[in-house]
This record gives structure tokens, sequence and C-alpha cells, in this order.
């Protein structure tokens, strides 16, 4: 067993876990924030991405151990504390950007990550970026659709 | 029931039908607060692990579970034995297919879990059960299970080869059915007076839906009542309790309940059954614990019920001016090491029946074995037989056209059912009620700009960076929604064609529907609501759908064949309809006039030509009082209703892209995708153009880079992981173009018809034709799927020896 101390959507986290335990676990299990999902074993879908110290990270290959001292953000600390949505999940609600909601949440994630490092992105650019996830109902359009859309919204100041 | 589409006013020209509204049921997605069954952790859950056959085909001789039991968290070992003892049952062929030859072959499906011989690798053989997901994959890999490998036949080509294994103890050889239909005699008279005959050999490469949400289940006993629960990843709640009740598990069917919450896509891999599901809701009796198993990405791969995997030889007859004369089609459709309940009817009927497609062909004949591979089963995939026919269909017209001289377009429009043809009798058998595919061409060909795209790739194969560019077309029909007299005649003695909707309206004047279909992305949630609240009269936000749970829902179908708003949204039209009658009974009586001068309009019952009205609310609460209703109206707001299709739904497409073939790595970029669908009259926009956009992506998937790769020499299949199974990304893909041709169906009250699959039964042909065109300057005429970098490279390398 290892202690970990780390930070999860702003709440202080001290656990003792199994050495092999992956982060997303700790997070759907232990913290039952089931909104990060799992959908393959490699590292390929990104379904289970959240942001590690402010960077989009996919929880199924960081072992809990390893985010010692870090600060987690999850699915469910993205909308406002009233509900509001942020404009990337707005845009995604506009721009019909899921379909069975699957994997949504790591778009959302890699999407806002994408927005904090490319202000203003080309489709190219959304298109590159989004590489590490993996969607099978949308075939993308609305996706990059809603990212692309986003941008605009989260320039202007309403989001991060 | 007659009427045309429109018949009832309020229908037209409504306040959501036709809008592109916003989805009702993002939010939840958005959030992270979806419930999916792998969220779920019951009190006190254990955790399942399948042990499964490495072997493609092998005797099992002995399984040994003593080293597994003994280690630390292991609750038990179970195994088909067990499984046998307890009393249960097995699987049976819910379609099966009766051959043209009149043999009766057995129906050979898999058991829960495997006692006597493997037939394919990931095979359940045992199910491990722990205190923990580590503890049980710990012991799974203990137990100890000895095999004797026997050979192994993979390839569906080979199937029926004598020299071959024959898979099943039982059965002769691996030949499952045969099934021909059309006119051998017409046909084979039509290619002897041909002006020109095209001829190709095709392999419809295996491959697997891969939703990402991997499938899961969750089962529950509860000794004190005697009932069941399985929370689980499926597209047709309802039969997978009547299989569980009456083939598997053997329990009574009002003591199961069986639950599919947020399913994570399902693409007709979750409508299969999966041993995986009475496995584990018949060992959360035998712990007396929750039991819960999520399958990994590896297992998925090689476990989930997969799909196509055709080999075959087909020609065309065409006369002197470029028209089909007649199709003549041989299939062999691997079903895998077992049938799955519908697998079988997927090759014999849907495919089958629609290799004809748009076209005017007077002869046609097909024939279809479908076999037995050392494979997992195969199962409906998006389109499910109808992508197969439109690959062989369009691949040869376009062939045909390159061999004529012909431009492809010119030799499609020369061909297509006219408008006026309508409706036409086609030579395998079915009948299209309405349809304009000279429409469809000439929308695409607008939207592609079709003249302007082939002088610029002429210029690019003269220009100096000589540009490999290619364009194609596939002209596709869909025909799904079948009846349930039909479904009876092709031997579904246990599934209906019909589906169904109870709408209730609240006291408090909410509405709940409770949808025989599932929705795992189709968006039922808001295009039902679409229809109560224009039926209604009310906010689409009052609405509340509710799908998945035999508890709740009434038995429906479930989704599947592109079928939920072709059958239960008709149902839900049907009932709100119904009850749209009643409250205005309600308010005729209440305002003393007749029902005939009561107009229903902005969520007021008024007569007509007065001031007199009564608004919604007030006739609910009339109903709900029961004291002031016209004598012998029943109280309340409540109306169950269903919907069995009075003929085959049929759709129609035209898809037109454009490729761009790099000639110094040969990997293909899609530049342009024109869609333009009749899906009869489209609820919501939003919603139908992503169904489109989706599909598109799994037709090109399969075209271009998805492949169950399986080594045929050792029977093993390589393409284990996302690592190794190429799944489509967003760089793969520009944005897609899309449009719609509108034909209402005059055979249901809201004019609409099948949409979900089409992309896909478009996608899969257009790219292929667009591949070929590209390559066609350098002598290849064929290139099978997936056509990746590498298998492009070798044909080109092969055409150019070829022709020196």
């Amino acid at each position: 067993m290892v202690d970990v101390e780390l930070k999860v959507n702003g709440k202080d986290v001290v656990v003792s876990v199994d050495e092999r335990t992956l982060l997303v676990e700790l997070i759907r299990k232990d913290l039952g924030l089931t909104g990060t999902h799992i959908g393959c074993d490699t590292t390929q879908c990104g379904a289970c991405t959240v942001h590690l110290n402010g960077v989009a990270t996919k929880s199924c290959t960081v072992l809990v151990a390893q985010a010692e001292g870090a600060e987690v953000i999850t699915i469910e600390a993205v909308a406002g504390k009233n509900g509001e949505l942020h404009p990337l999940q707005q845009a995604f609600h506009e721009h019909h950007g899921l379909q069975c909601g699957y994997c949504t949440p790591g778009m959302i994630m890699i999407g806002l990550d994408i927005l904090r490092r490319i202000p203003n992105p080309t489709e190219a650019e959304v298109r590159e970026n989004l590489e590490g996830n993996l969607c099978r109902c949308t075939g993308y359009h609305n996706i990059v659709r809603a990212i692309q859309s986003a941008a605009e919204s989260v320039r202007t100041g309403s989001g991060e | 029931m007659s009427e045309g589409p429109g018949a009832r006013g309020a229908k037209v020209g409504g306040r959501y039908i036709g809008k592109a509204v916003s989805r009702t049921e993002d939010r939840r997605f958005l959030t992270g607060y979806g419930h999916f069954v792998d969220d779920l952790y019951p009190q006190n859950v254990t955790y399942a692990v399948f042990v499964r056959s490495p072997h493609p085909h092998a005797r099992v001789r002995e399984i040994n579970i003593k080293a597994a039991m003994a280690l630390p968290g292991v609750v038990a070992v179970l195994t088909g034995r067990d499984w046998i003892a307890d009393g249960r049952g097995k699987f049976v062929v819910v379609s099966p297919v009766e051959s043209s030859d009149n043999v009766e072959r057995p129906q050979i499906t898999q058991p829960v879990l495997a006692t006597e011989k493997v037939c394919y690798v990931g095979q359940p053989v045992a199910l491990v059960i722990a205190e923990s997901q580590w503890a049980a994959q710990d012991a799974a890999e203990a137990v100890d299970i000895d095999y004797e490998p026997l050979p192994a036949v993979t390839r569906a080509a080979e199937a029926l080869d004598p020299e071959k294994p024959v898979i099943h103890d039982v059965a002769e050889s691996n030949l499952i059915f045969v099934k021909e239909i059309g006119s051998r005699v017409a046909v084979e008279a039509a290619f002897s007076a041909a002006a020109h005959i095209t001829e190709l050999t095709l392999t419809n490469n295996r491959i697997t839906a891969n939703p990402i949400e991997p499938r899961a289940a969750l089962g529950q006993y509860d000794p004190g009542s005697d009932q069941f629960t399985l929370w689980i990843t499926h597209q047709a709640p309802h039969i997978l309790r009547r299989d569980l009740s009456e083939n598997t598990l053997l329990h009574p069917e009002h003591k199961i309940r069986v639950i599919a919450p947020d399913v994570g896509g399902g693409f007709g891999m979750k409508v299969a059954n999966h041993p995986e599901d009475p496995a584990v809701l018949w060992a959360s009796k035998m712990v007396g614990r929750p039991v819960k198993w999520t399958a990994t990405r590896s297992e998925s791969l090689i476990s989930d019920a997969q799909a196509r995997d055709h080999w075959t030889k087909a020609r065309m007859a065409f006369d002197a001016e470029g028209h089909i004369t007649a199709i003549d089609v041989d299939t062999i459709a691997s079903l895998g090491a077992f049938q799955t309940r519908l697998g079988a009817s997927i090759p014999a009927q849907f495919y089958s029946r629609t290799l004809v497609g748009l076209y005017r062909i007077p002869a046609a004949y097909c024939r279809v074995r479908g076999v037995h591979t050392n494979t997992a089963p195969v199962q409906a995939y998006r389109g499910a037989g109808r992508p197969e026919a439109s690959y062989v269909l369009e691949s040869l017209v376009e062939t045909g056209a390159r061999e004529l001289g012909m431009d492809p377009c010119e030799i499609r429009a020369r061909n297509f059912i006219r408008k006026d043809d309508f409706p036409y009798v086609s030579s395998l058998g079915l009948t299209y009620d309405a349809g304009n595919p000279l429409g469809l061409q000439e929308k695409a060909i607008e939207l592609f700009n079709y003249g302007a795209m082939r002088k610029a790739q002429a210029e690019a194969r003269s220009g100096q960076k000589r540009q490999l560019i290619g364009i194609g077309s596939c002209a596709f029909m869909d025909c799904t929604g079948v009846p349930s007299a039909e479904m009876l005649k092709m031997g579904r003695k246990k599934v209906g064609g019909w589906d169904s909707a109870t709408i209730r309206i609240h006291p408090a004047g909410k509405i709940t529907v409770l949808a025989g279909s599932h929705s795992h992305g189709q968006g039922h949630a808001t295009s039902f609501a679409q229809i109560v609240a224009d039926a209604l009269q009310c906010p689409i936000d009052h609405i509340e759908v509710v799908y998945g749970d035999t508890e709740r829902v009434q038995f429906g179908h479930g989704t599947w064949g592109s079928r939920s708003m072709i059958t239960t949204g008709l149902a839900v039209a049907k009932a709100a309809r119904l009850l749209s009658e009643k409250c205005r009974k309600i308010a005729a009586h209440q305002l003393e006039c007749d029902v005939g001068d009561i107009e229903f309009r902005d969520g007021w019952f008024r007569v007509v030509g007065s001031d007199r009205q009564l608004p919604f609310q007030t006739i609910v609460d009339a109903a709900y009082q029961g004291g002031g209703l016209p004598e012998g109206l029943d109280p309340a707001l409540e109306q169950v209703a269903y919907h069995d299709p009075s003929e085959r739904a049929f759709s129609s497409g035209y898809h037109m892209c454009a490729v761009a073939i790099d000639p110094g790595t040969w990997r293909v970029r899609i530049i342009r995708y024109v869609a333009i669908d009749d899906c009869g009259r489209v609820i919501n926009p939003l919603i139908v153009e992503g169904q489109v956009h989706g599909g598109i992506a799994q037709g090109a998937g399969q075209a271009l880079m998805e492949d169950m790769t399986i080594d045929h020499t050792t029977g093993q299949p390589l393409s284990g992981s996302f690592m190794d199974y190429a799944m489509p990304r967003a760089s793969d893909f520009p944005y897609f173009e899309t449009g719609f041709q509108e034909t209402p169906a005059a055979s249901n009250e809201l004019g609409v018809r099948p949409a979900g699959e089409s992309g896909t039964i478009g996608a899969v042909a257009a790219l292929r034709n667009a591949v070929i065109d590209a390559l066609h300057p350098f002598g290849v005429n064929h290139v099978e799927m997936p056509m990746t970098p590498s298998r492009i490279w070798h044909s080109v390398q092969l055409a150019e020896k070829r022709n020196g």
C-alpha cells in the first residue's frame, strides 16, 4: 500500500491505495466521480481525460502514487457552481457535439486544454489535437464545430 | 390506415417537428452525471473476470480451478459444468434461415460457458468472482485449462473447403444455410445476350462495432422475492429479458428485471445475445452477492459479436447503351463459430434483397451461403447487410462504367428507377413505395460541384505535383421496418416488427413517455418529445422520455435496424393523438359543444369562432377528478399505443466524395464528402445530420482502416487492442456536407422513413470507388478493404508489373 495526498476538484484527498491503483480507479471508485470514463486499456481512447496540474492527461495511464501533491480537475468541476454550463459545454449542446455521451467528458477535458493552448484554433488544429480522443458516434464533425465555436466565447472572457 | 402525412393538421408545421431542437438529454453527459452500468458500485459488490479460450479451436480436456480458488479474495470460480448442474439452458436462434435446398441443418449456438470444446479465441470458459478487480484478474490467470488444440478455419472463403476442418461435431459441414433468391434462368439468359460483362471478386472484411463504452453487466439476485436484476449495456432490454427467461437462465420473466441505463453506443452489437449476460446474472445467485463485469477493450475486441466478413463473386451484364440487364451474386458469409439470435438473417434476408439498390435491373439472382468459421460470432453492425450489398452493387456499377467508357453519374442516371415508376417491384421481390433517385443525384452533383471537381482532378493528374485525386459515388437504398407478418414469414416466430409507447399526462400536467425502443445516442428523448409537444401543445421541457427498464416500460422490441422512429416514434404519435382526442372530448363536454367544434391551439381548447376556451390544465384536472366527464369516458390521461408497420420502410441516398492519395506514402485523405439522404420527413435535422455524420465515419472506417485482422495460419486475431485495430480519428475526416430530399412515406402518419444507418450504407462504396478512381490510371481496378497505404502500394506495384 502507498499513502498519497492530492487535490481533486479543489478538495483535499488523502488515501492509502494498492501500488498498482490507477488514477482513474481512484477517481471513479473511491471518490465516486464516475463522469470520467474508461474506454480502452492502451491509452488510445481518451474517455478518461482529466486535468492533472492544469494539463489534459489520460487518468488510465497515471498511477495514484504518481499523482502525489497533484491538482486534479474532472468533468464534474467544469460547470459553474450554480450549474451553468461552461461555454464549451454549451457549444457541445448547441452543435450536437455528443450522441451517446460516453466519450463526451474526455472530449470536454481535451477541448478545454486545446482552447487553453490555442485560443483561436483552425479546423485542422482542432482535429490534430483531438488525436488522442476517440468518438464512435459523431464522426467528429460536430465536436470539431463545437470546439471552434466555443473558442470565441472563451476568448471573450466568459470561460476559464 | 391510409391517411398520408399531414392528414392531421396539428402535425404539419408544428412548433417542434422539423426543427433543429438541441437535445434535452445532453446536460447529464456534458457535466459527468450520465449513468452507465460501470458507474454502479452497489454495496457488497463482487467483480467478475471471464477466462477465455486462447485457441481458435480446441477440445477442453480438463479445467482445474484449485490454484485459482486458493488465491486471496477469490469468492468463486464457476464453469459450464456448474451452469448445467444448476439446470440452466442455452441460447436459441430466433431467426433461423430456411435453406433453399430444403436440407435441415443444425442451428448451433454457443454455450454460456464452454465445457467440451472451444471454437473461437475469446470464447468464455470459466468465470472468476472476487472481492476486487485485481484479485479476480489474478485468479483468472491461475485457472488451469488443459486444451487439445485442433486445426482451425478462419477465412469465410475456405469454410466449405473439404480439406478444412468441420467445426461442429453434430454438423456434416460448416454450411449453415444456402439461400437463393431471384431468377437464375433470367440471369443466365441476360448474360448470354449481354454486350458487356463486368466481374469482381470482393472481400467484405470482418470488422467490429467498438462503441466507446465497453460491454458491462451487473447482476443482483434477491432471495426474498426470487427476483433477478440485470443492469446491462444493451439495446433491447425486453428481448434480452425474454431470452434470459425462456432460453438461458430459465426463470419466470416477471421475476427478471433488465435495466439498460445510459448506454455508450451500440451500433447493433449490443443487441446480440452474449454469454456474459446470463452468466453474470446467474453468478449473482450462486455467490449471493451482486456481481459486476466490465469488459476491457482487449476483451471487447475478441468477444463482442463482430460484423460483415463476406467473400463474393459478382458480375453485372450491360447492353450496348450501358443499361444494366442483370446482376449475379454468389456470397459466402461467415457467421462465426456460433449463430447469434439474428445473425444469419442479415446476409440471407437483408443483404440479398437489397442487391439491386435503386436501379431497374430486370434480372437478378443471388446465392448466399452462411458458414461457420473459428471466429467470434457475427451479428448486426450499423447497416447490417445493406452496406455489404451497396458495396457489391456500386463497385460493379462504377467498374462497369469505367469499362464502358461512361461517366459513373451518367450510367447511374440511365439505370435509376424513375420517380414515376414507384411503387416499384424489384427483381429481388421488394416493393419500394416512393422515391426520386435522380433528384438525389442532381442535388449531390450540385452540392459537390461535380463538373468543377472532375476538371480539378484532371488538372491535378497532369500537373507537376502529380496529385492523385479520386471521385467516387454510391447510390443506395435502405430497407428496414419489417412488419410483424413479414417477420413471421421469415421464420421469426418470437420477434415482432411492432413497437410501443405509453404516454402518461400526470395530474400536474407534466408528461412522461415510456418508449419501447432504447436510445443510446439517437436522441429519442428529444425527437419523441418533439412529437408529443406538438400533439399536446405543450413546451418540450414538460416531457420526459423513459426507456430501458423492463419494470418501468411496457414490452418493446428495442433499438436496431433504424427502426425507432418508424415504429416507436409512430406509437408515440398515436398515443399523443389519442390523448389529444380524449382531451378534446372533455373540453367539448365542459364547453357544451360538439367535439368537432373544438380547436386545440397553444395549450387552449377553444370553441371555434368564439371566445369560450379552457386551458390544458383545466382539462387535465377534470380528467383526474373524474366527475365532469362525458358519459362513458374513463378518467385519467394515460394511453398506451402500438405501431406495427403496414409495409417495409425504404429510404435512399446518394453520396459523393473526393479523396487525395499521396503518391509517396499512398495514404488516402478524404477531401470532400457530400451526402444527400431521403429519409422522408425529418423530425429533427440536427439529430438526423448527426446520425449521417456518424454513419459516414463508420463506413469510411471500414473502407480505409478498420479490420479485425486474423492470422489465418494460426487462427489468432491480431487486432487485440486499439493499438492494432485502427479506429477513425478526427483528423481522418473533413467537415461533411449533408442535404436532404424529403419524400414523405405515405404509409405512416408522420411521413418518416429510416435514417440511422444510411451514412454507413453509402460511405463504404463511395470511398472504395473514389480510391479506385484515383488509382485506375495505374491499371488498378480493385483494392481490398481496408484500403490501407500498404494495400494500395501493393496494388499499384502489381498493376504496373502486369501492364509492363
